[in-house]
């Protein structure tokens, strides 16, 4: 996997998000942050998630642009974000969230790994609880 | 289409709309449970749906762009990401034997 993918400065984790909307923006700016996207493709993520809600289950949602949003994408990276307060998704409590910018296919192993835990419920509440970054690349990048 | 037998079903393909998000993380699961079974996943954008598609799986929020964009291909569309039963089915289907309805 691409060292710079999951960037250890865009895993946050004891962020707070009043609403859906507002945790979508910072997971927009740590990938701006870390000059994955540009500033555009955070609009794109919103876009996007009014189409269809990208909670995926176990608490956790990937947020990410469109595809005409991709010219935003300077490079393929992820963000990690844990609130743990816990923000309303559309009726779904969410925890985690794992921003996306992928133009290529860098991510999908990662992506992969992630599908993985969340089948497991012990896995999936490890990773939701993790309070060390170190623990959430572990988890991520095996 | 009427449906299609699992002995003619080669290749899936999991369809999203940008095709970096959920459709990575389910065709990552169609793949691990469909090892055995000599059949290809990928996953596209909805609006990229190849030709050779035996079957198209996506969100029940992208059905109608999807039937749109390949029209004539089975489709198994899921509400839940992980785990869903139409998803679970399919699986089931290809082991078994039996018909994909459309």
């Amino acid at each position: 996997m691409r060292e710079d993918l999951l960037d250890p400065r865009a895993v946050l984790l004891h962020e707070r998000a009043p609403d859906r909307e507002a945790a979508i923006r910072r997971c927009g700016r740590a990938l701006v942050e870390v000059g994955a996207v540009a500033e555009p493709y955070v609009a794109a993520m919103l876009e996007r998630e009014r189409s269809i809600s990208t909670y995926v289950g176990e608490g956790v949602a990937i947020p990410h642009g469109t595809n005409a949003s991709k010219d935003d994408i300077l490079r393929d990276a992820l963000c990690f974000i844990r609130f743990p307060d816990g923000v309303d998704w559309d009726g779904e409590r969410v925890t985690v969230c794992v921003g996306i910018a992928a133009r290529e296919g860098g991510h999908v192993p990662l992506l992969a790994a992630l599908a993985e835990i969340l089948m497991d419920p012990d896995r999936a509440r490890t990773l939701r609880e993790a309070t060390e970054v170190a623990q959430v690349m572990k988890e991520l990048t095996l | 289409m009427a449906g299609i037998d699992s002995q003619d079903i080669h290749k899936i393909i999991v369809a999203c709309d940008a095709g970096m998000g959920s459709s990575v993380m389910l065709a990552s699961q169609l793949r691990k449970q469909l090892k055995d079974s000599g059949v290809t996943v990928e996953h596209t954008p909805v609006n990229s749906i190849p030709d050779d598609a035996d079957v198209v799986v996506c969100h029940t929020g992208l059905a109608a762009r999807a039937r749109a964009a390949a029209p004539g291909k089975v489709l198994v569309s899921f509400q839940i990401f992980l785990g869903d039963p139409a998803v679970t089915k399919l699986v089931n289907t290809i082991k078994n034997g039996g018909v994909v309805d459309a």
